[in-house]
């Protein structure tokens, strides 16, 4: 024991004591209302592909522990506004002459290399590994480079909002005038309207929405001006995929905006907008 | 006298004069000692290649015991103006994650070799830390390190670890982890240190890439300053990192208290970062843990961490707590053994894992 520990503890009971009632403060959460990835649940998922997929059960839940933020290592960042963008096509930090995604060659590609454990740097994937990724996600990930590495599902006869700023349940910050949307498809823009969009306040009153266009370049992507800055409170973004004016694509198919797999729904994006002053 | 000699006494002195003054070493260690990082690693924030002072204490003081004759005493120093040093960690880990079949496997942890390169004694520097396990070789750390002042002002430029809270052993620490400022992902820049006296400051500027290259113009900022007493010692980091992606700030507060053989160390950080969703997020991570000097060479370490992933969300918390003990036989070999057990949210099986590890850790 401690040299004499029941004396050890009353020497030092006014260090001890406060520190196991800080400890005991410090507990996990039950995790109610959140998903696998530890956010808030909100609304129906985004789009049934392999890689919204492997977003949700490797990248939000492992990844992101490290992965995310201005500090993510090797400058990689996993979360789900910017893993796409910086993986596929992005030749990787540590061997440079490979991808980290290469679309069509998993071998080829870094990420599979680092999650199997065969990369020619660096340590094997989760780095707080063991345990590793099991074999179905690594096959999961292995799948979705071989069918080329597409950010939405297969095949594109229907149109889905992949992802949007804010996102569902997040916190835009004070004086947001700008939401963007970004589809699996280019969007038709002549379909893009007032009559497509909707955002309502808190108390269900119209905000309104000075402009909305596809820019230039960005064919999947819609733009949204808002009249006047965004009060802090809540807000719900509708795109519409039902009524007389639906968003589609440039194939002429409608948005599928309740994740059915099928052509119509609208798509509801509730958000937050933060107090405070503009930033 | 022999140059074996002149080393050995060399090391002694080293050591009287390290015991009898403030110094420098590893976080419980150093603590334990009431000594400075920088008194047993060349780099004044601790981590990688040893002192002389360093080897000494590894082999007379840290050993349950030493084998071997004096005349066998590693300083370090293979050349006049070379030293070398390294580290290599074999593991057997085991892991039981709910819903899924338990694993188990040997692994190199880790193999890495340092190279100090003193061209102008106690003044001038060249130092390289390079690992050479898992995976090719890689060079983590290689900076100039240029001491003025009497040794009490340094600059150093390179590639480096930034000095931020505890530089801690453990990596997958949640602390370590959350601030991005660890053992796995230096970054290129310029610290300027002080060590002067109870105090040991350091300020960088670096690329705040975490080992990318530098994509924008912004920079990142650290800064560390740390009181030494031989019984306590309590310090502050902050770091202000710039990036077109959104600005992170990182705040953190540290300390240590010695009481006995039972060395009590605590962090605490906190940070906001932009560049996270929309409106940035805000997290936190502390870490307490308790080491009992149960005989020389002999260490329990009892550890609790809590990670908030995001402040705005309730009840997505996670904690690890572990329990590992520490046994050095010999000089320079250490063998260690653990348990994690991870507590998270009940739909995420990973974040409610178990470990438990071996390692066999050999150091010079």
């Amino acid at each position: 024991m401690i040299s004499g520990s029941p004396n050890w503890l009353v020497r030092n009971k006014f260090l001890v004591a406060p520190l196991l009632l800080v400890v005991a403060g410090c507990t996990a959460g039950n995790g109610e209302g959140l998903d696998a990835g530890g956010r808030p649940i909100a609304g129906p998922p985004l789009v049934n592909s392999d890689f919204q997929e492997i977003q949700d059960t490797i990248f939000t839940p492992i990844c992101t522990t490290c992965h995310v933020g201005a500090n993510a290592p090797r400058g990689l960042r996993l979360d789900a506004a910017n893993s796409y963008a910086m993986l596929v096509n992005v030749a990787s930090v540590e061997v440079p002459g490979t991808l980290r995604v290469n679309p069509g060659n998993p071998d080829a590609s870094y990420i599979v290399q680092k999650i199997e454990g065969t990369a020619a740097q660096g340590v094997r994937m989760p780095a707080n590994g063991p345990p590793y990724l099991t074999q179905d996600r690594i096959d999961l990930v292995r799948r979705w480079i071989a069918a080329g590495a597409p950010m939405a599902a297969q095949p594109g006869n229907i149109l889905q909002v992949t992802s949007s700023v804010p996102a569902v349940a997040e916190t835009a910050p004070a004086g947001t005038m700008k939401l963007t949307l970004v589809f699996n498809a280019d969007v038709d823009p002549a379909r893009v309207s007032d009559n497509s969009l909707e955002l309502r306040d808190a108390n269900d009153d119209l905000v309104p929405i000075a402009g909305a266009s596809v820019p230039e370049g960005r064919a999947n992507v819609v733009e949204i001006t808002l009249a006047r800055p965004l009060p802090a409170g809540s807000f719900q973004l509708t795109v519409r995929g039902d009524g007389p004016a639906p968003l589609a694509s440039m194939a002429g198919h409608v948005l599928d905006g309740d994740g059915d797999g099928a052509a119509g729904g609208d798509r509801l994006i509730p958000f937050e907008v933060a107090g405070g002053a503009a930033r | 006298m022999t140059m074996r000699t002149h080393f050995i006494r060399l090391g002694a002195a080293a050591l009287l004069l390290a015991l009898s003054a403030t110094s420098r070493a590893e976080p419980y260690l150093a603590a334990q000692m009431g000594l400075k990082c920088g008194q047993c690693h060349v780099n004044p924030t601790g981590g990688g290649m040893r002192t002389l002072f360093g080897n000494t204490f590894a082999q007379t003081q840290l050993a349950a015991k030493r084998i071997g004759s004096d005349e066998d005493l590693w300083t370090g120093q293979v050349m006049k103006f070379l030293s070398v040093g390294g580290n290599a960690r074999a593991n057997w880990d085991f892991a039981d994650v709910p819903h899924q079949s338990s694993t188990n496997e040997f692994a190199v942890e880790e193999a890495r070799a340092y190279l100090d390169f003193g061209v102008i004694p106690n003044r001038l520097s060249v130092y390289i830390d390079q690992r050479f396990a898992p995976g090719n070789a890689t060079n983590m750390e290689a900076n100039v390190r240029y001491w003025v002042a009497e040794n009490t002002l340094y600059i150093k430029a390179g590639r480096m670890y930034l000095p931020f809270g505890y530089r801690f052993e453990d990596d997958n620490a949640f602390v370590r982890q959350l601030s991005g400022i660890n053992m796995q992902a230096p970054d290129e820049g310029v610290e300027i240190g002080l060590e002067k006296g109870p105090w040991t400051a350091q300020l960088a500027v670096s690329n705040g890439t975490a080992g990318a290259p530098e994509i924008d113009k912004g920079k990142q900022v650290v800064a560390r300053a740390e009181f030494v007493q031989s019984a306590w010692r309590v310090g502050a980091s902050a770091a202000f990192n710039d990036t077109d992606a959104g600005n992170r700030r990182t705040a953190g507060v540290f300390g240590a208290y010695r009481a006995g053989p039972v060395v009590l160390l605590g962090e605490v950080d906190y940070i906001s970062d932009d560049s996270i969703g929309v409106g940035g997020r805000k997290l936190a991570a502390t870490l307490a843990e308790a080491d009992w000097k149960m005989a020389q060479g002999h260490n329990l370490k009892l550890t609790y961490e809590w990670f908030e992933p995001d402040r705005d969300v309730d009840e997505d918390e996670q904690t690890r707590s572990s329990l590992v003990y520490e046994w050095a036989p010999i000089q320079f070999l250490q063998l260690r053994a653990g348990v994690r057990v991870y507590d998270g949210i009940p739909q995420n099986d990973l974040q409610n894992r178990k470990q438990v590890f071996v390692q066999l850790h050999g150091f010079f």
